[in-house]
């Protein structure tokens, strides 16, 4: 059985403490770039997050590492205790490798560094979407 | 004199060069790094503080004029141009200068969440500005902002 998940309808939460990036994924959303996904919640810290998945269920997370309160790679680790079929994509400006693979160990399965361009962000959001588990 | 080496201001030029080739397509010119004079950091209207720690210690602050900033929003698509929004980014963008610099001196190299403050910026001088700081100054559509870098650290960065 596939483990891609079918794309319709497919719910997005953008975590990232930065208004500004939280709206610029939002556009680059609503731009048609990432097909069938809708935006269902947006949270600035780890700990909004967490509350958010219980009650808002998403498929894809956007998820920045750097965040006051509970930052992104707890926050990831709960994540997929919550729901292990989330899929977690880090937006972050953390360009060091060990980070990267921390965060793809506790249960991310992609990594986009900032600052990225709309097609960046798509491309990957789309990956993320079309790849098995 | 800052405990980092000039060689290794570079890091954060490439940062600041790619920030704005990706945000904005476009490049921006930067001048040759100086050290600040002692007790009078470089800032304008905007400033995002990230403190340093873990195998370092101090920090890396981004301060630029509102009209750069405004056009940065722009080029982000962001058409809120409040006072909110403008604090929001400069925090962002210091952030972006620091996260990518751990490209070179890795995970000890820990990052805190931006401070972003409008004016003069008073707590600077409490978040690791005891030694004078490598200021590298950017332009940008010819507006001119300002990264400061003060970090000693264990590792003798």
């Amino acid at each position: 059985m596939s483990g891609a998940i079918v794309k319709n309808d497919m719910k997005l939460m953008i975590v990232d403490d930065s208004n500004i990036i939280r709206g610029r994924i939002a556009r680059v959303v609503e731009t048609g770039k990432i097909p069938d996904v809708s935006v269902v919640g947006m949270a600035r810290n780890g700990s909004e997050a967490l509350r958010l998945c219980q009650e808002r269920q998403p498929d894809l997370v956007t998820m920045d590492l750097t965040m006051p309160e509970m930052d992104g790679i707890v926050c990831t680790e709960g994540l997929v205790q919550i729901k292990p079929d989330v899929r977690i994509l880090v937006v972050s400006a953390l360009r060091d490798k060990a980070t990267a693979l921390e965060a793809l160990q506790k249960g991310a399965l992609g990594f986009v560094c900032k600052p990225f361009t709309d097609d960046q962000l798509a491309g990957a959001l789309n990956e993320l979407m079309e790849r098995q588990t | 004199m800052s405990d980092i080496s000039e060689e290794r201001i570079r890091v954060f030029t490439d940062a600041v060069k790619r920030y704005f080739s990706q945000t904005a397509g476009e490049a921006v010119e930067i001048d040759t790094a100086f050290l600040a004079e002692d007790g009078n950091p470089v800032y304008y209207d905007y400033t995002g503080l990230i403190s340093i720690s873990g195998g370092f210690r101090g920090c890396v602050y981004f301060s630029a004029p509102r009209v750069l900033l405004r056009h940065l929003l722009v080029a982000h698509g962001e058409a809120d141009h409040r006072e909110e929004n403008l604090l929001d980014l400069v925090g962002e963008v210091a952030n972006n200068f620091s996260g990518n610099a751990r490209e070179h001196f890795g995970p000890a190299f820990a990052i805190s969440p931006p401070v972003a403050v409008k004016g003069r910026p008073d707590r600077l001088k409490s978040d690791g500005f005891r030694r004078r700081p490598f200021v590298i100054s950017v332009t940008w559509k010819a507006y001119t902002a300002a990264i400061a870098v003060c970090v000693e650290g264990a590792a003798q960065a």
